[in-house]
């Protein structure tokens, strides 16, 4: 990186442009569009290969689910006192994966963050897909899977209810809600953009596939005014959702009396850390994606920093976690929770501690720097880094703190098996399937939204030679020039 | 079925060639197939027989896999006396071990044995049991017993036969053996004090005097017999009476469990235990090797065993100098620093002040010098008839007598050779070459529940049946006769040493009833009904005073010679010592396929199913030993590779080995060369020779470097600085205890310290009808495990082999945590049985989704399977880890057909728990139940305290667990939650656990107690 991308360059009293390039509404359509419309022939052999792969895994994953159903949990490492392994571990990381989507689309949403129009639709698919991958983990997690749906209040011969004061059973609301308004919530930002994949389809069963999906969207005003009404409610919906859903699954350890679970700390610090992992995880894919798909213009380095900004700020509030817990760890004066801290940075577990302190607190400071923020190589570094050093504070939270616990005669040490290695990779299939899916098929981008936030030169421009030669129907989804 | 004659074909027809011929080949083909089937007194078909047939084949279909020898099925039209379905009976009976026995009282379900209890009325057991008596009746469902006699085949493959073709061969071979008044024949036994077997041994030798008669017992008592004959130019038992002593020295003596008069040792010392209930006693121990006796010493020496007998000495020596007011003469040489020396003072000084109060006993594995030393010392203490009492000693020095044997049939001299119970080819030392000069022998059998070893170097083998199916006696520790009596028809067959011994003699259609009944005559004595005392006996169990009477014998004088080493000499690589223990589970390595006693964490190392080189810090250190690594120890040209284990405690210079391991034809569970299955553990026999089979000097360690993983259920002493620290920084709070003095200065001493705490809730009322609760006393508990084996028994837990401990998975409701306190080369250990706490605010009820896990209204803490899904919150949120869960199917290999007999085994009162849930103690749940039903049925009555016990506590050789209805204020757990020692374990937590611990009390002596006193203050400054 010799210069900063010029997106990136602030000018006092100038608003960079948040949208690239000299796309028109027409041109933007066309590359959005463009790609869930080739030819399934025409499509990238990277694209085969890449789905290939993760079908692959995915279909691993169903080989190492069925084995686990069919022998028992204990083909993982869990054991007494590691009651929980790596198959929570995993559930927390997804989940926390999970949050970036929901914030960008709705909290930056709420706070007229327009940077948020050119990345939220694939940070909610991502939020959807990761929280997909999050739900499996719980629900073969248990040791009778065919009996899972007991959690669930639901009706039976028994009469017999979940038990409300658990916060497990917390935690099934709050994600299972998590899910189902995250989904609408994506689902409905993409009705106008179905609607375009819809007008513009040149077969049949895309016509019908995309229209069943568009909903009947005309365009009309009145449609308009109500989606945007409901757009805005549901973000009010989603928002508290955001808090709500990590800071319940941190109640599954922080109501535990379990020393290094009992602490009230881990609301706050456990949506903190999933905002960072989230948005980690969305500069993972973004960046490639913007590549591949040729985004750029749409997708600039300006989000791409923006992103890490809030990477560093919500490292740091991780960070700043950390160290207060060891405070209190040891001004609390409770001999089991010192004892749980000491443990955790000096212990049989100090590596993994301190692969979780580098990865998430330390490394993310560099992106004080603005060279770092907007070079590509290094950013990538930073994020992977963060992903696995968020794995590993789930990792260090779940399984140092049950390996030691109150009776030192119970102690023991925790070996993953191969099946939680697969079972964690398997997942991972899982997620990049339904993403390059999504790649494939969906409008990547909030096109409607994104031609709201055009710089005004470009915003129809008739000066545009290709678009006279070839005039432009409007179509249904071009949108009225309104302030969302 | 008559089809089935081997005598030749029916109605003409066929089936081969050999048939028409009934050639002799034909004959063993059908033997082979249906062996053991008296073809000829299978009558043709009645009607009845013929649908009795016809309904037992349609219900008998799914179960044809298995291969019964003999299918009935009676209904019961008549229901039998005082047999109700479903209702346990109890019946006593009698477990032999090592010669001695150990009187029992066995539930039946439905005609099945499913749990050993101790018979209540026996003196020596007063309910409690061993480890091994608890294991037991998992070996009467061993699926791997022997089937049936077998003859050895081509390539020493045993091939079955009929126990009439072992008959017709011995007949043939013992033609000529009795016309030589029985030279050539010999008998090799495993100890036993049964009369009638001793009458029918008398009965043997008078028709056949030349017949040689040996008893062998591998982990036996020759040295202490040895030892009583150099003092008392006879062999003499010794009888300790504990309740009487006040100071007892134990010298590698395991007072408490390994010796056969354990339980009354253990019950008799804890009695003095409490200092609220009397005067306590104060234990002095030196041992090389803990033992639990050693464990809960008040005062503990680890030294050589080797120089057990200078330290009795140089005892000896100064308590004859006491006696004339001096008190100044030589300390045995090997004793180095203060406190060892001060040991000695004190214990000499405290032995001379309790004279006629005290006991000196030494261990099985001392010389028969420091036995008979000892014998005096007790003599100069005046012990003797007040704390101790001699009587005659029906067992003999068989390891002597084994090794004449061997030379005999080594030279051709023995013709047929009985091997009655015992495993001699892989327990007899091997410097005697058993299996060599067995092979030297025409005909020979062995008498054995397994096809093991032995039985494939014997030319027969005849499958003995389990005692729980057999009739005999056997005496105790005392002389009391017990009766042995079966619980059920031998499921698979089989024959008693009763048996053998009766067609030996001659005596026809006699069964082991008739021979027992016979004898039993003659022990009751001059009584008018002999039929009455027979059924009396045989309700009780035992034949109330029959105990061999008391005798006085005089005390010869005799020279006895200890060399002792100096203290560095003690720890020369080439020069360490080598001490053999007999295992805490396996014993001498005849449980070797019991699953319930491997995986039974051994008291103090808590390996589960494996041995491993014991040697204490400093000694490994110096010779660059780490816990699971392999080493090789070698002792005179003799070399075995074994894991190391380093165990504080361990004496300077000294490896112990447990027996018992490494079973070459053990089973699938014990290890199995013929199935190819590694057996667990090191054949420590290999390094055993007869001139010291239990301590050997000589010893050299090379350290591999190799891992070895060992299966413990506890943390190594040694981990990590920040876990090592904080452990024994909580030891003290999680086990308390003090001393005499400090309990007599603030007897509530133990929960001073403890803070106040609030609720903010009312919390629902949990003792509506009863309040279950638990006390235990670590004071009391040994750590001897048959609370564990009982619990196994009692709640059909099942056992998880080697691996999935190592994954920490197993299975036991109720463990005993060990600690060590103090420093590393002479700590002090405490015992914490541990099970399900039943926390009146349970953690674990608060968390679980699907409400599986809820309270009763009388405290207990259940958990219902049937709702559990396994998220194994529950188990996270346990502050004491006392939840199990089943990772696996662990009952999966009951639905093999071959392991259709073990469910028999399973308790019918407890579910047998299925993969995915949780399960954790319940109090014994279903005793509870019973215990109120059987209260309501007569007329609503209170539940008397003591009528219901929980397993472990039933099993507690010490009566440390105590257990009832809090809300009976006058109920025994009910005061000692009332005790001041009395202790709630994480109190703090606000748990409100329903069991509580009683702090353990010791009583050291004074001198020694300061001491510690200015040791700690010296570690104390060393610190800062």
């Amino acid at each position: 990186m010799t210069s900063i991308d010029p997106t990136c360059v602030d000018q006092p009293g100038v608003r960079p442009p948040l949208i690239d390039g000299d796309d028109t509404y027409s041109a933007l359509t066309e590359r959005v569009c463009g790609i869930a419309e080739q030819p399934v022939l025409e499509t990238p052999k990277a694209w085969f290969v890449a789905i290939s792969i993760s079908m692959s895994v995915l279909a691993m994953l169903g080989v190492v689910i069925g084995y686990l159903v069919v022998t028992g949990v204990g083909v993982w490492g869990n054991m007494n006192p590691v009651f929980w392994g790596w198959p929570i571990v995993n559930f927390v990381f997804w989940v926390g994966i999970g949050h970036a989507g929901t914030l960008i689309s709705a909290v930056l949403f709420l706070f007229r963050q327009k940077w948020r129009t050119s990345i939220n639709r694939f940070a909610e698919a991502m939020t959807i897909f990761a929280v997909m991958c999050a739900g499996l983990f719980p629900a073969i997690h248990v040791g009778r899977i065919w009996l899972a749906y007991w959690l669930f209040p639901i009706p039976n011969q028994m009469e017999m209810w979940p038990n409300f004061r658990s916060p497990l059973l917390w935690d099934v609301f709050a994600v299972s809600t998590y899910a189902t308004v995250s989904l609408l919530f994506w689902y409905l930002g993409m009705v106008p953009d179905l609607a375009t994949l819809r007008d513009r389809s040149t077969t049949k069963v895309r016509k019908l596939a995309y229209g069943i999906f568009a909903l009947g969207w005309t365009g009309s005003n009145k449609q308009w005014h109500r989606f945007e009404r409901g757009y805005l409610l549901l973000a009010a919906l989603a928002t508290p959702l955001v808090l709500s859903v990590h800071s319940v699954v941190s109640f599954d350890f922080a109501v535990a009396q379990l020393p290094g679970w009992h602490t009230t700390v881990f609301p706050p610090y456990f949506v903190a850390g999933a905002i960072f992992s989230g948005f980690a995880m969305v500069v993972t894919l973004a960046v490639p994606a913007r590549a591949f798909f040729g985004l750029k213009n749409i997708i600039t380095m300006r989000h791409l920093e923006v992103m890490n900004k809030v990477i560093l700020a919500t490292g740091s509030i991780v960070g700043y976690a950390y160290i207060i817990e060891f405070f209190i760890a040891w001004y609390g004066g409770n001999a089991f929770e010192s004892f749980a801290f000491q443990n955790r940075a000096f212990g049989p577990y100090a590596w993994a501690y301190w692969t979780m302190f580098s990865c998430n607190v330390i490394f993310p400071q560099i992106f004080w720097f603005k060279k770092a923020r907007t070079s590509i190589p290094i950013m990538m570094v930073i994020v992977i880094l963060v992903n696995v050093g968020m794995w590993f504070e789930r990792f260090v939270i779940t399984v140092t703190s049950l390996s030691r616990d109150f009776l030192p005669s119970s102690w023991g040490y925790f070996h993953p098996t191969l099946i939680d290695v697969l079972t964690f990779v398997g997942s991972f299939g899982l997620f990049v399937t339904m993403f390059l899916l999504f790649c494939r098929f969906l409008p990547m981008v909030a096109m409607a939204e994104v031609k709201a936030v055009l710089p005004v030169p470009h915003r129809n421009s008739s000066g545009d030679s290709s678009s006279e030669d070839d005039p432009q129907e409007p179509t249904a989804s071009d949108a009225p020039e309104v302030t969302l | 079925m008559s089809s089935m004659n081997p005598a030749g074909p029916r109605n003409g027809y066929y089936r081969s060639l050999n048939e028409l011929e009934n050639s002799p080949e034909f004959q063993e083909l059908f033997e082979r197939e249906f062996p053991g089937q008296d073809t000829q007194s299978i009558s043709p078909f009645t009607r009845r027989r013929f649908l009795q047939l016809m309904g037992a084949s349609v219900a008998l279909a799914g179960a044809q896999s298995c291969r019964w020898e003999k299918e009935e099925i009676l209904p019961f039209t008549n229901r039998p006396d005082g047999r109700m379905p479903g209702v346990p009976s109890h019946y006593a009976t009698a477990f032999e071990l090592g010669g001695v026995a150990q009187a029992l009282l066995v539930t039946n379900y439905d005609g099945r044995p499913i749990k050993i209890e101790g018979n209540k009325e026996h003196p020596a057991s007063g309910g409690a049991t061993t480890v091994y008596a608890q294991g037991s009746v998992l070996g009467l469902y061993d699926p791997e017993r022997s089937r049936g006699p077998s003859k050895r085949g081509a390539e020493g493959k045993p091939v079955d036969v009929t126990f009439q073709a072992i008959e017709g061969a011995l007949g043939e071979a013992l033609g000529p053996l009795r016309t030589a008044q029985g030279r050539g024949l010999a008998i090799l036994a495993e100890a036993s004090s049964s009369p009638t077997l001793a009458g029918l041994k008398a009965k043997l030798l008078e028709s056949m005097p030349e017949t040689r008669w040996v008893e062998y017992e591998s982990a036996g008592r020759d040295q202490v017999i040895a030892g009583s004959r150099i003092a008392f130019g006879q062999p003499v038992r010794t009888q300790y009476d504990l309740d009487d002593a006040k100071v007892i020295f134990s010298l590698d003596d395991d007072l408490m469990r390994d010796h056969p008069d354990a339980l009354r040792h253990a019950r008799a010392w804890a009695r003095h235990r409490d200092p609220q209930s009397g005067e306590m006693n104060r234990l002095y121990c030196v041992e090389s090797s803990f033992s639990s006796t050693g464990s809960v010493a008040d005062h503990r020496l680890p030294l050589r065993s080797d120089q057990g007998l200078a330290f009795l000495l140089a005892l000896e020596v100064r308590l004859q100098a006491l006696a004339g007011g001096n008190a100044s003469t030589p300390r045995p040489t090997a004793l180095a620093g203060k406190k060892a020396l001060a040991f000695f003072d004190v214990l000499a000084k405290d032995l001379h002040a309790n004279k006629g109060q005290s006991i000196v006993c030494v261990g099985a594995r001392q010389g028969a010098q420091a036995h008979a030393v000892a014998h005096r010392i007790n003599a100069l203490l005046g012990n003797v008839g007040k704390t101790l009492s001699y009587t005659q000693e029906p067992l003999s020095e068989g390891l002597g007598d084994l090794k004449d044997l061997c030379v005999e049939m080594g030279a051709g001299k023995v013709q047929m050779l009985l091997i009655l119970g015992g495993n001699p080819v892989y327990d007899a030392p091997v410097d005697i070459g058993f299996a060599k000069a067995l092979s030297k022998v025409p005909t020979s059998v062995h008498l054995s529940e397994f096809r093991d070893e032995t039985s494939h170097l014997t030319s027969w083998h005849v499958n003995r049946a389990h005692y729980l199916e057999s009739w005999g006696d056997a005496r105790s520790w005392d002389g009391t006769i017990c009766m042995v009596q079966p619980q059920i028809e031998p499921i698979f067959g089989g024959k008693t040493s009763l048996d053998l011994m009766a067609l030996i003699l001659g005596i026809k259609d006699s069964s082991g009833l008739d021979l027992v009944q016979a004898e039993a005559e003659n022990y009751f004595g001059d009584v008018e009904d002999v039929d009455r005392s027979w059924r009396k006996a045989l309700h009780d169990g035992f034949v109330a005073g029959s105990a061999y009477p008391k005798i006085t014998p005089a005390l010869a004088t005799f020279d006895a010679k200890g060399a002792g080493a100096s203290a560095d000499a003690l720890a020369v690589n080439g020069k360490l010592e080598l001490v053999f223990v007999t295992d805490s589970r396996l014993y001498d390595g005849r449980f070797g396929n019991n699953g319930w006693l491997q995986e039974t964490p051994d008291f103090i190392t808590k390996l589960t199913w494996d041995n491993a080189a014991l040697m204490d810090i400093e000694t490994a250190e110096h010779l660059g030993v780490e816990n699971d690594t392999l080493v090789e120890l070698s002792i005179g040209g003799r070399k075995l590779e074994v894991a190391a284990y380093v165990l504080p405690g361990q004496a300077k210079g000294s490896v112990a080995l447990f027996l018992g391991f490494g079973r070459r034809e053990a089973g699938r569970v014990g290890g199995s060369v013929v199935q190819g299955i590694p057996a667990p553990g090191f054949d420590a026999g290999t390094l055993r020779s007869s001139v010291s089979p239990w301590v050997a000097s000589g010893l050299k360690v090379t350290a591999r470097h190799e891992g070895f993983t060992l299966a413990t259920t506890q943390d190594h002493w040694a981990i990590d600085k920040v876990g090592f620290e904080a452990r024994q920084g909580r030891i003290g709070e999680l086990v308390r205890g003090g001393t005499l003095e400090e309990f007599e200065h603030k007897n509530d001493f133990a929960t001073e310290e403890d803070p106040e705490l609030f609720t903010l809730w009312e919390r629902p009322d949990v003792s509506v009808n009863h309040a279950w609760g638990m006390g235990i006393d670590l004071g009391k508990c040994i750590g001897c495990n048959a609370c564990v084996i009982g619990c196994t028994a009692e709640n059909n837990i099942p056992i998880v082999g080697k691996e999935e401990v190592i994954n920490n998975r197993e299975l036991h409701w109720i463990r005993i945590d060990r600690y060590f306190a103090g420093d590393g080369k002479d700590p002090r250990v405490v015992h914490q049985p541990l099970g399900c706490q039943q926390c009146e605010n349970a953690p674990c009820e608060q968390v679980c989704p699907v409400a599986a896990t809820t309270h009763t209204e009388e405290g207990l803490n259940d958990m219902v399977y049937n709702r559990c899904v396994g998220t194994r919150y529950c188990a996270n949120n346990c502050p004491y880890k006392v939840r199990r869960f089943n990772y696996f199917n662990f009952n999966k290999d009951l639905e093999d057909p071959a392991n259709a007999v073990r469910k028999m085994g399973k308790n019918p009162e407890v579910t047998i728990r299925h993969r995915g849930v949780m399960e954790k103690c319940t109090y014994c749940v279903q005793r509870i139940q019973q215990g109120k039903i059987a209260a309501k049925r007569e007329g609503n009555r209170p539940i008397r305290d003591g009528e219901i016990l929980a397993a472990c506590q039933q099993a507690c050789p010490t009566e440390a667990i105590t257990f009832g209805d809090l809300k009976d204020s006058k109920s025994k757990v009910a005061q000692a939650h009332k005790n001041p020692r009395a202790y709630a374990l994480l109190g703090e937590l606000n748990v409100s656990p329903r069991t509580l611990y009683l702090a353990q009390i010791r009583n050291p002596h004074a001198d020694l107690a300061n001491l510690d006193h200015v040791n700690k203050a010296e570690n104390h400054n060393d610190k800062h």
